[in-house]
């Protein structure tokens, strides 16, 4: 299953949101995969260093696709990470 | 990274094949005496500061060997990228729990916009090949590892 979510942290997917979205990837029993949503490409979820090659930044989209038993569960939580805007310290 | 051309960014004297310190604040601090040293660094404890904050905030620890400690801060005047390389590799957060061996710090000024992510995502994805990251482990010069580093800008 996928969907396309569009990243709210001011900084994009980078610094801490970026390391919540991975913890959060490799918490699930499911395969997690994302990419830009203009593009084909599809790099690990699992992967910090896939996720800050990606530089997706504020405001754009990305699409997440998720293969295994916790498929849904998986997306759910790493959409609510992307969706959240982080607070300035 | 179409930020500028490598020699600028990362011109020789960046490039270490020394031995850095076996702590990530040592190895962070030996990365950013190679810029002071060059004087591209007008403040030294600012750019600490940046670096470390942003440490705090989450590692740059990214897995597969390598840590790319960076931060946008006026104590640079341009986009600077050191290199250095860890035998032994340092204990850098990262979650896959791998030491880092190969560590570059980025530091671009403040009002560089997006600059520092554009070089970090540029680095990151070349660094996801192993060819990439064995020629940076096995180079025997700095020019060699200035070479592969340009490779990355194109």
């Amino acid at each position: 299953m996928e969907r396309t979510v569009t990243v709210v942290p001011e900084d994009g997917l980078h610094a801490r949101p970026a390391s919540q979205f991975v913890e959060t990837a490799n918490e699930f029993d499911a395969d997690v995969q994302l990419g830009r949503a203009d593009e084909d490409d599809l790099v690990p979820a699992a992967s910090m260093l896939a996720v800050t090659g990606l530089g997706v930044g504020h405001d754009e989209s990305v699409r997440l696709v998720a293969e295994g038993d916790d498929a849904e569960a998986a997306l759910d939580a790493l959409e609510d990470i992307l969706s959240t805007p982080e607070a300035k310290q | 990274m179409d930020v500028t051309d490598i020699s600028t960014i990362t011109p020789l004297e960046l490039i270490s094949l020394e031995e850095p310190p076996a702590t990530k604040e040592g190895a962070i601090e030996f990365l950013l005496d190679l810029a002071v040293d060059a004087g591209r660094v007008d403040d030294r404890d600012a750019a600490l500061d940046a670096l470390l904050e942003r440490e705090e905030e989450a590692t740059t620890g990214v897995g597969f060997g390598i840590g790319i400690p960076h931060a946008k801060t006026d104590a640079v005047s341009k986009p600077t990228v050191a290199f250095a390389r860890s035998t032994e590799g340092i204990d850098f957060d990262a979650m896959d729990d791998k030491p880092a061996k190969l560590l570059f710090m980025i530091l671009v000024p403040a009002a560089g916009g997006e600059d520092h992510l554009q070089i970090l995502s540029a680095l990151s994805r070349s660094l996801m090949h192993e060819d990439v990251r064995e020629k940076l482990l096995e180079a025997e010069s700095k020019q060699t590892v200035q070479d592969v580093l340009a490779e990355v800008v194109e």
